[in-house]
């Protein structure tokens, strides 16, 4: 009984192991190809969408506190606006033309104008930088 | 009179709001570009930082800002492009700016030294301004 069950596992064992080391080429085949090419693009793509690093948005939040007069633990987050801030238009092109002076970059009229939450002028301040060390 | 660097580019009429108010953030910011060349010509470094002067500038269009007719915003504007070019052209001296711009409406005499403690708020009215 012992040598029979052993016997059936075996073959069964056997057949899985054909049946496996099957799929396992034809997996191994087609995971050459798309493993290899995916592996690469992704994490650039990544790298692109969450550009601004944490630092640069946490100098932009200070400087918008301190522009804004804040209290120290009032939440400013990257997705804070500027308006809901209590900062009016005045206040948000001060508050570029601090950033201005901090990161040593100079913003465009237009770009400027499109800057509406702590997140966008960190972008904004991470695509000059990178231009002019480009 | 000629304006050295910066020529007063605005034409007499702004259509609406909204020029006058795109007109007035571009003075805004080429007034804060010069600012480091203004502490520059006038020495002010170690008396007021960058930041100081652009809230003052800031305060001043500021004071303004209640105003809705884009022709007396216009005037204005001139008004302040010509001042601006006055202290860029060093046609001010060094007393003017700290007095207009550095200690501005807070008047000269600051509540410092322990023996001003006492004094009356009738002098130290005095001290800062003829008008009550």
């Amino acid at each position: 009984m012992a040598a029979t069950t052993g016997a059936s596992v075996f073959i069964s064992s056997r057949l899985t192991m054909r049946v496996s080391s099957l799929k396992l080429a034809s997996i191994s085949t087609q995971g050459r190809n798309t493993l290899s090419f995916r592996l690469r693009p992704v994490p650039a793509r990544l790298r692109v969408s969450c550009a601004a690093k944490p630092e640069t948005v946490e100098k932009v939040c200070e400087i918008v506190k301190k522009q804004l007069a804040l209290p120290d633990d009032s939440k400013v987050t990257g997705e804070s606006k500027f308006a809901a801030l209590g900062a009016d238009s005045l206040d948000t092109v001060e508050i570029v033309m601090g950033l201005e002076e901090e990161f040593g970059i100079s913003v465009e009229e237009e770009s400027a104008q499109s800057i509406a939450t702590v997140q966008d002028a960190a972008d904004l301040i991470e695509k000059l930088i990178n231009k002019t060390d480009a | 009179m000629s304006f050295t660097l910066r020529s007063v580019k605005v034409p007499p009429n702004s259509v609406n709001l909204e020029e006058a108010r795109s007109r007035v953030f571009d003075f805004f910011r080429s007034a804060c570009r010069s600012i480091p060349s203004i502490i520059d010509i006038y020495n002010l470094d170690e008396v007021v930082t960058k930041s100081q002067l652009r809230s003052t500038i800031a305060a001043e269009i500021r004071k303004n800002c209640h105003v809705t007719n884009p022709k007396v915003i216009d005037m204005l504007l001139f008004k302040g492009m010509e001042e601006l070019n006055n202290i860029l052209e060093h046609a001010k001296q060094r007393h003017h700016m700290i007095g207009q711009y550095v200690v501005g409406h807070h008047g000269l005499v600051q509540d410092l030294d322990s023996k001003d403690q006492g004094l009356s708020d009738f002098l130290k009215n005095f001290y800062k301004s003829n008008y009550f």
